[in-house]
């Protein structure tokens, strides 16, 4: 609607991702390469999707089902793709290790190989944010707005920015969840990630539905919400674990 | 309840030298983004036709055909792309003859500045930062700002060329950079080969990473930031640096490589007793506008003068920078890819500057891959995402 509302609605999603940059990440280089190497993973994973499905692509917006296929191939595409990221990092790790002993610093410790996943986690969800909906609010620094069908009590802009900032929580944490589970050779973990990212992108959906995203926004904040809490409740107890030991 | 420090790991050094690169080439592109939206954002591609050298042959209307527009495009990029050389080889010319004031002196009326009203800002800013980036012992973080400053208003001058030009003149001045820089009768090699023969600096406008000093003093390590006009840099983080980017690169040279620098790290801690070790990688060069990335490893004496920095041409920075911009021009989806693109071929080209120690092009790697992503995205990625997120479907 003017600048300030399209800056707000930038904010809205990405602002805690912002936060956790500046705080977190932005202290060691390190996790800033890893950073912009996630993102560009993630891009590249949605330019080879939407090479697929170009020739499918303008798909008729009233009938659901082909955009429930669209979801579940892409969803398996970007959770091999974390499978490919897991190996590549675990070579990273030995050769890290190996220049650690090198010059006689410290190995990387359990935090640091956490925060190693939440910077690859970062990037993944930044770069959702940048393209679903950050690249759609060049119209939104105009003076008019816009409203959809699925949502017609709020601009769609503000929409799609919520629906962002719940899914660049969900990519962040599950990147350390994911990452534990193939460390730990957990079983729960490694498929929670999958099957909560699946959910929640067939549960926008319900958006199709006049009226769904009442219905279609809580329950991805739910999915977004379960995340966190597993997230926070396998790191505390590795963290405990760890300092018992020591 | 006394403090435990815990001892600093190594994530937190490693990666340095190549973010100090980044930041500047990030803060350069995205200033040139926010101008390229503000300012362009009422005037259509037709009605901004500037003359210049790029546009002598052709400057078209939208109205013209594919073939006309490619053809003109054609023959505008060939003849700055033609121009160039000309204007190199003078600069090796005068190089070799020693009028190093000469070129100092055509420096200072050579940087575009655009129309200010106010004069005496502009006096002022043009004396002070002549001065930053000529005299040596000035605040390098002021020598730093001037450039990218001066980097921005180049790549700004440059987006305002007429779309097709823009980017047909990108690849040929990445492949006249591949030529320049690597066959042995390039301009640029010949700049390097007298410059490295005669121990000294080409006199040109190159960005300048300064690295950190890293003293190992027991359990932690200290830092001091390299701001000020610090000559001294212990050799130990120029090895360190070296070490750093051998050892990040993932693949089969990172074996080799790393054996090569062991002996070297194994004297980092015996200060007084080091030989003078002379690892000459290549010297940093960069002509006007032209485009190399080296590291320069010239150690005299432990203690003294090493600059083992990481140079950058300007021309790097502006010509990054009007990619940016010019797929800013189109929509952010693409500018982001493309930045993305760029920084990742940066990326490769530091490693790759690490591995052969010798000064290298670094235009034509980020101009193939962020030209590869702008076509990429504006033909694939934008109708797949803008479906999907107008839909409210996302994953």
């Amino acid at each position: 609607m003017t600048v300030a509302a399209g800056i707000g609605y930038a904010l809205l999603a990405l602002g805690p991702s912002l936060s956790l940059f500046i705080s977190v990440i932005s202290k060691k280089p390190f996790l800033i390469l890893t950073v912009l190497s996630s993102t560009l993973l993630w891009l590249v994973s949605l330019i080879v999707l939407s090479g697929v499905w170009r020739a499918f692509l303008p798909l008729k917006s009233t009938v659901w089902w082909p955009y429930a296929l669209l979801i579940v191939s892409s969803v398996s595409f970007q959770e091999g793709l974390r499978i490919l990221f897991w190996k590549v990092y675990k070579r990273l790790e030995d050769i890290l290790d190996a220049f650690a002993d090198r010059v006689s610093k410290p190995r990387l410790f359990l935090t640091d190989k956490m925060l190693i996943a939440l910077a690859g986690g970062l990037g993944h969800g930044v770069a959702h944010a940048v393209f679903f909906c950050l690249s759609l609010l060049t119209p939104a620094f105009g003076p008019a707005t816009f409203f959809v069908d699925s949502c017609s009590q709020i601009p769609f802009f503000l929409v799609s920015a919520i629906i962002a900032l719940a899914f660049v929580t969900i990519h962040t944490f599950s990147m350390v969840i994911a990452f534990n589970g193939y460390a730990e050779g957990n079983r729960i973990d490694q498929f929670f990630v999958p099957i909560v990212h699946l959910v929640a992108g067939l549960v926008t959906l319900a958006n199709f539905a006049y009226g769904g995203c009442i219905v279609g926004i809580p329950l991805l904040y739910l999915m977004a919400l379960l995340t966190l809490l597993h997230c926070g409740k396998m790191v505390w107890r590795r963290l405990t674990e760890n300092g018992s030991t020591q | 309840m006394a403090q435990i420090q815990r001892p600093k790991s190594i994530i937190d050094s490693i990666g340095e030298e190549i973010i100090k690169i980044l930041t500047p080439v990030s803060i350069c592109m995205f200033i040139v983004v926010i101008l390229v939206s503000i300012l362009n954002a009422d005037s259509s591609s037709a009605s901004t036709t500037i003359n210049t050298i790029a546009t002598m042959p052709y400057t078209g209307t939208t109205s013209d055909s594919f073939w006309d527009k490619l053809k003109g495009a054609l023959l505008n990029s060939f003849f700055f792309v033609a121009i160039v050389p000309v204007v190199t080889f003078d600069l090796v010319l005068l190089f070799y003859l020693r009028c190093t004031q000469f070129l100092k002196l055509y420096m200072d009326f050579s940087i575009p500045i655009d129309c200010f009203t106010f004069l005496v800002a502009l006096f002022k800013f043009a004396v002070v930062g002549v001065l930053a980036v000529f005299m040596p012992k000035m605040a390098i973080f002021v020598k730093q700002v001037y450039l990218v400053v001066v980097g921005v208003l180049v790549a700004y001058w440059f987006t305002l060329l007429p779309e097709w030009t823009t980017w047909v003149l990108l690849v040929a001045m990445a492949l006249y950079d591949l030529a320049a820089v690597l066959l042995p009768v390039g301009p640029l090699r010949l700049l390097f080969e007298l410059a490295i023969s005669r121990d000294e600096d080409v006199p040109a406008l190159v960005y300048e990473a300064r690295p950190v000093t890293n003293h190992d003093s027991g359990s932690g390590t200290v830092r001091n930031l390299g701001n000020g006009s610090q000559e001294n840099l212990n050799f130990a983080s120029v090895l360190d640096s070296s070490l750093t980017i051998g050892t990040v690169d993932v693949g089969h040279q990172t074996t080799r490589l790393v054996r090569a620098e062991e002996g070297q790290v194994m004297e980092r801690n015996a200060e007084l007793s080091a030989p003078l070790i002379d690892h000459r990688g290549g010297v940093q060069l960069h002509g006007q506008g032209d485009t190399v990335l080296s590291e320069s490893l010239l150690l005299e004496d432990i203690g003294l003068g090493s600059t083992g920095a990481i140079k950058l041409g300007l021309g790097d920075f502006v010509f990054y920078s009007v990619l940016v911009g010019r797929a800013a021009m189109y929509d952010f989806m693409t500018a982001y890819a493309c930045y993305l693109a760029i920084i990742a071929a940066l990326g490769i080209t530091l490693m790759l500057l690490a591995f052969y120690e010798k000064a290298l092009p670094a235009l034509p790697v980020s101009i193939v891959l962020g030209v590869l992503f702008y076509f990429l995205t504006r033909l694939l990625l934008e109708a797949f995402v803008v479906k999907c997120s107008l839909s409210l479907v996302m994953f």
